[in-house]
């Protein structure tokens, strides 16, 4: 079934808006057609969190909240799901929700302005998990910032929730609302609207269908880097492909060898699945970017804009990891290293669409990554590196070793690669892996950092990641 | 006058509720009528440059465009510039800076707006730009003459010092990104009035500067404020050009106009703190402390002189910081450059100076292998002798011994700096650093003038609710909760019978600026003297009705208690009414004691300072250059604190926004002017893990002001951003280790990964 009006649900209530317009960000939406101000525009790039809002989706006849931006979200895109304000969570009776006294009570707000936003990532705290250690408080509000507090409250008002009572009005509701939400589930969205076209499938074969008639269509999956097009390059969209709603592309398995990941699986739930595998994977995916982000964003998004700083490239390159491309009629698996061509070019060509990722295990082998960033939440890295190898009687029978923030592409390095294969790990052998690197790369100097800080760190890295290995103890100072 | 009760309480925000369930209105969530337009504005793409040609053709086609505005639609004085001229709203010939605002369109939505000015085709003659501050020396280019200040004969005395150092030291800029960006909201109203919402500190400058702009009377003009999303001084000069180019569209349009900047916008056109290069050169003896200080100080000013001249006179006036300079000579240079022009923020100077003498004696310290806090302890002003600063002014207060001992002992400071050592005599390349610093910071405007405040307060003859204004503008830090706390102890009644509502210049007129921390002292004392006022008037009423003798009342619990009657406060507000007694006032104050010589440099610009003091350890990756904050603790003078819960509040976010500016926080151009941090994926402030592993704040228990100021507090607003020195010099500890503390580190700030790193490099190289 196709429909051009989207549905979704707000206090209490099937909404249906008609024909909605594609461009427009969830945020204006909220802002100034629901007139509700609570929701606050901060940056308009997913960067700040004060304008998050919780979405309700249906699990497995379960609600799973999610806090994201609405600032980067299209509107279109709330078809089939819960939409939760600021304004929602105080009780009829107008009291306030445990969230909202908390942040009273402790004193975390000053000027207020991100206020709104850190109690809607509290609040999707608060109802997906049941107890809130210091690691959760901090993970949940990584993606809000605030300039006036320091945070110290903010945290002191999460951590008083332990001692709170869960139930809340939207637990007390929750048939109510996952009974509309099965009765607006089953639609795939098709608009038109003046010279805009939005589409969103639900399944592969639509997806097929769609992408043949509109080839020139931009495939918008979490929409975290494409939705600035819009936001800050101030460009039209003038036909979008919505992926998010494919289920069918929404998981994670382990085939034997390999873990293949959908195109649509959001990273927030890759990272829980790749811990057990590669422990240094999912800790920089929790530094990739906020909660907010990593509940829309995918690694099949990451892969597509092909960023020189897209934190799970240079992993994926050194973990030897695959893309399944499909189109129309075929489907196509190529390694991620032919994928990338040049600065934010791939071969994923017109009419083709990512299926999913296979990422081999290996579990004989030594995985080691690191982020370098001036921040250590939610920024963008100078230098990422990632280091896959099997080590056997001391010495290297197999390595692959990327970087990211390096070259215009997220990139192996092959001359280190080169000397360090079969060799025995030696200081001399790492001198001159290190300075293999120089071959391999000549980074740029930018905003985030120099190129001869860039390479200085890429070495230092390596080093790191074989000193690590050597004394079997990590050397982090996140440890 | 009744007898003194001092406040002393926790209380919530006036505005938790509303903060926290999003009914608190900032600029943006003011209804809009029917009929309302947006703006965007079109700036320029050089930084330095000749405008030949400005063709707004296409911007005036474009979708939903209804009027554009260029410098020709400006009737008055094309300028915002607080104290010189110099800020054009938008230049007519000459391009000074890369972002500068050369149009302005109204459109039907802010995004059509925005799509518009992209439209524009401008031409240039490009010139080439001054960016860096090295530059601007050498080219001899300044905005001001600075000023070159002596005391003693520093040249001699270095001369003749046992031990003498030289070195050069830098700190950064730092974008303010208060969440809430610029905007403005203006309705034009009946005879060509305007009523202006702006996100501002300074609503009365505002309402002038438009005033000027159109060429009418101010009288025509009102500039309102109910609060604003963060200012940190972003908002002391750098609204008024969003507030003009708003009202200007107003007019031409006859029609409500917002004009909300896009971040990035808002931060490439706005100005920043003033980054500072110095040059010193420090005499001492055998035991570190300083007997002569040359010191060159620059800053980066950008292309205007906006409060460049009074931030630079702040950063002279703090060289010392908590120190007896007995010889010192500061020649300053206040660099014009082709980057916006930067502004007021926290600190205001002061910070960088402070910054320069910290860095001094840590090298004093490390040149004699001595622990820096015995070194920075034997310099600290003392009590009876060495109290003159470098300016003339005796230090009445100085409390920084008791505090900076209490501190070292409840820190455990001496303990944990052995730990230190041990830690990282057993890590090869994971190290760690401590430093304990102090703050002494000065409070009152260096310009005389600007210490004066005004208030109204009426009481309602109904119900005896209260309503209170003042020049107050809250921006978080609580000042409208301070205030009402003020007036409710004024009146002995509960505070939720006091309302403090928006900031208007038709309410209270002529108002400073709410900046150099003394927002609460000018703002509340004002409102205790309107409603003191009101008490006088009630007096005479009791006496002339009842035959009392005194006048004197005592305030308390919903009671007025004069000598042998005592009545409750509604019943005598409302006989008072009907015996038509007036129970509205304004109120005044001035900042007494006060009085500084700008051309000798001598005098007494503060009427008290505050102290403070922290220790901070971190850990940083020598072979990567990131760094941890393990652990701060901060004691902090905040006087008899009106409400602990909001100072604390301040100490703590001060601490953390200082840190920022010391690690993290980098602004970058390009060399041709271009800035490119002006988003939060390129420009970094502190997020939640950045906060101190462990972080204990505690506001010193033996505070009181000397002064008479309200409830003998002190203010906590700017101040406690210096508590994050310590962060700096711990790196800088961090650092030396690896050079075994046998050789002087060299890092500027921010100390950035990359900064470590290569200071570490530099630091290895000389082994």
């Amino acid at each position: 079934m196709t429909s051009n009006t989207i549905k979704f649900v707000h206090e209490n209530r099937i909404v249906e808006i008609k024909n909605p317009e594609p461009n427009e960000t969830l945020l204006n939406y909220i802002r100034i057609k629901l007139k509700k101000t609570g929701t606050k525009e901060g940056c308009a790039e997913g960067g700040c969190g004060a304008c998050t809002v919780v979405l309700g989706e249906l699990k497995n006849k379960n609600i799973n909240y999610s806090a994201v931006n609405s600032c980067i979200m299209f509107l279109p895109t709330l078809q089939g799901k819960q939409l939760i304000l600021v304004e929602d969570l105080i009780y009829k009776n107008g009291s306030l929700h445990p969230v909202q006294q908390a942040m009273v009570n402790y004193h975390s707000s000053q000027c207020g302005f991100c206020t709104p936003g850190f109690v809607m990532s509290l609040f999707s705290m608060f109802k997906n998990h049941s107890r809130f250690k210091d690691s959760i408080i901090r993970d949940s509000i990584s993606g809000n910032l605030c300039r006036c507090t320091g945070y110290q409250p903010i945290i002191k008002a999460a951590k008083s929730l332990n001692n709170k009572n869960k139930i809340d009005h939207f637990n007390k509701n929750k048939k109510n609302i996952i009974n509309m939400l099965e009765k607006i589930n089953n639609q795939s969205i098709v608009i038109y609207k003046k010279d805009k076209k939005y589409f969103a499938p639900r399944y592969v074969q639509e997806l097929k269908k769609i992408l043949k008639k509109n080839i020139d269509s931009h495939l918008l999956s979490g929409g975290t880097d494409l939705s600035l097009k819009v936001t800050k390059e101030r460009n039209d969209m003038n036909s979008i492909i919505y992926m998010n709603s494919i289920n069918e592309l929404n998981y994670i398995r382990n085939n034997n060898g390999y873990i293949e990941v959908g195109a649509t699986t959001p990273l927030i739930k890759f990272e829980n699945y790749i811990k057990k595998y590669y422990i240094d994977f999912a800790n920089i995916l929790k530094r990739y970017g906020s909660v907010q982000i990593r509940n829309v964003g995918t690694i099949a998004g990451n892969i597509a804009t092909a960023s020189p700083i897209g934190d799970t490239l240079p992993i994926l390159l050194s973990l030897d990891a695959k893309v399944v491309l499909r189109s129309i009629k075929k489907t196509k698996i190529i390694s991620l290293e032919d994928f990338f061509i040049d600065y934010r070019k791939t071969k994923l060509k017109k009419g083709q669409f990512i299926d999913s990722i296979r990422i081999p295990l290996f579990p004989k082998n030594i995985f080691k990554a690191y982020k370098i960033s001036k921040r250590f939440d939610d920024d963008i890295s100078s230098v990422c590196a990632s280091f896959n190898l099997e080590l056997k009687n001391k010495i290297i029978k197999s390595i692959k070793v990327a970087y990211g923030g390096m070259a215009s592409i997220p990139k192996r390095a092959k001359f280190c690669e080169k000397i360090l294969l079969n060799s025995s790990i030696t200081e001399k052998t790492i001198i001159e892996a290190k300075e293999a690197l120089e071959k391999d790369f000549k980074p740029i100097s930018d905003m985030r950092a120099s190129g001869k800080y860039r390479i200085m760190v890429a070495k230092n890295l390596l080093h790191k990641c074989f000193l690590e290995i050597e004394q079997k103890k990590l050397i982090r100072i996140d440890n | 006058m009744g007898k003194e009760i001092f406040i002393q309480e926790k209380r919530p925000h006036e505005s938790g509720v509303k903060h926290v369930s999003g009914y608190a209105y900032y600029t943006d969530d003011i209804f809009e009528p029917e009929g309302t337009l947006y703006g965007a504005i079109g700036w320029a793409k050089k930084s330095h440059a000749i405008i030949k040609k400005i063709n707004l053709e296409n911007v005036i086609k474009s979708e939903g465009v209804i009027a554009v505005v260029t410098s020709k639609d400006i009737p008055g004085r094309n300028d915002v510039g607080p104290v010189y001229d110099g800020d054009p709203i938008f230049p007519k010939k000459k391009v000074e800076y890369f972002g500068q605002p050369l149009f302005a369109v109204a459109a039907k939505t802010t995004e059509l707006a925005r799509k518009a000015v992209l439209k524009a085709k401008i031409s240039y003659k490009t010139l080439k730009p001054i960016v860096e501050i090295k530059d601007a020396l050498k080219k001899k280019s300044f905005v001001l003459k600075g000023q070159i200040i002596k005391k003693g004969d520093p040249a001699k005395k270095i001369h003749e010092a046992a031990n003498s150092l030289k070195g050069n030291f830098t700190t950064g800029s730092q974008e303010h990104f208060a969440l809430e960006g610029q905007v403005a909201f203006v309705i034009p109203e009946e005879d060509s009035d305007f009523k202006v919402y702006s996100s501002t500190q300074h609503p009365g400058e505002t309402q002038q500067i438009i005033a000027k702009m159109l060429n009418q009377k101010s009288n025509t003009i009102t500039v309102i404020v109910r609060r604003i999303g963060g200012g940190f001084g972003g908002k002391e000069t750098q609204s008024f050009i969003f507030a003009s180019i708003c009202t200007l569209l107003a007019k031409k349009t006859k029609l409500p106009v917002k004009l909300r900047m896009d971040r990035d916008d808002d931060i490439i056109i706005t100005g920043k703190r003033h980054d500072f290069y110095s040059e010193y050169e420090v005499g001492y003896d055998e035991l570190g402390v300083i007997e002569g200080l040359k010191i060159k100080l620059s800053a980066r000013c950008g292309f205007s002189p906006d409060l460049s001249g009074a931030i630079n006179s702040r950063a002279l006036l703090h060289v010392d910081n908590a120190y007896y300079l007995p010889n010192v000579s500061i020649e300053n240079y206040l660099c014009k450059t082709n980057t916006s022009s930067s502004t007021a923020f926290r600190g205001f100077g002061g910070n960088q100076g402070m910054m320069v003498i910290e860095n001094i004696i840590d090298n004093i310290a490390r040149s004699l292998n001595k622990d820096p806090s015995e070194i920075r302890r034997r310099n600290f002003y003392q009590k009876e002798k060495k109290n003159i600063t470098h300016y003339g002014m005796k230090i009445e207060d100085n409390i920084i011994h008791e505090l900076f001992d209490k501190l070292i002992k409840s820190s455990n400071y001496k303990s944990r700096q052995l730990d230190v050592k041990k830690f990282n005599l057993n890590n090869k390349y994971l190290k760690k650093g401590i430093a304990i610093t102090p703050v002494k910071f000065g409070i009152s405007f260096t310009t005389w003038h600007l210490n004066q405040a005004g208030a109204l307060v009426h009481i309602y003859s109904n119900d005896g609710s209260v309503h209170v204004n003042t020049g107050a503008i809250e921006m978080g830090q609580g000042t409208y909760t301070k205030i009402a706390q003020l007036a409710a102890n004024e009146l002995g009644l509960p505070f939720s019978k006091i309302k403090v509502t928006a900031t208007r210049t038709d309410k209270v007129p002529n108002t400073s600026a709410s900046a150099a921390s003394s927002t609460t002292d000018l703002n509340g004392a004002a409102a205790i003297n309107a409603i003191y006022r009101i008490k006088q008037n009630l007096a005479s009423f009791v006496k002339r009705k009842y035959g009392i003798k005194s006048g004197e009342a005592i305030y308390e619990n919903g009671l007025v208690k004069f000598k042998g009657k005592s009545f409750r406060f509604n019943s005598l507000i409302k006989e008072a009414y009907l015996n038509r007694v007036s129970l509205s006032s304004s109120g005044f104050y001035t900042t007494p004691k006060i009085h500084f010589n700008k051309k000798t440099f001598l005098g007494r610009p503060f009427l008290y300072f505050c102290y403070g003091a922290a220790v901070s350890e971190v850990l940083i990756d020598t072979l990567t250059g990131e760094n941890k904050i393990l652990r701060a603790d901060i004691l902090h003078d905040a006087g008899r604190a009106i409400n602990t819960a909001i100072e604390l509040g301040q100490i703590e976010g001060g601490f953390v926004q200082g840190a920022g500016w010391l690690t993290m926080e980098e602004v970058n151009w390009k060399s041709n002017g271009q800035l490119t941090t002006h988003s939060p994926s390129t420009y970094k402030i502190p997020a939640v893990n950045d906060m101190p592993k462990k972080f204990n704040v505690e506001i010193y228990k033996y505070g009181k002001n000397k002064e008479n100021v309200v409830n003998k507090s002190k203010t906590t607003g700017e101040p406690p951003l210096m508590n994050a020195m310590s962060v700096f010099f711990a790196i800088k500890d961090a650092i030396a280790s690896v050079a075994n503390y046998n050789t002087i580190p060299t890092i500027n700030a921010p100390a950035t990964p990359e900064k470590i790193l290569m200071s570490i490099k530099k630091l290895k190289q000389k082994l």
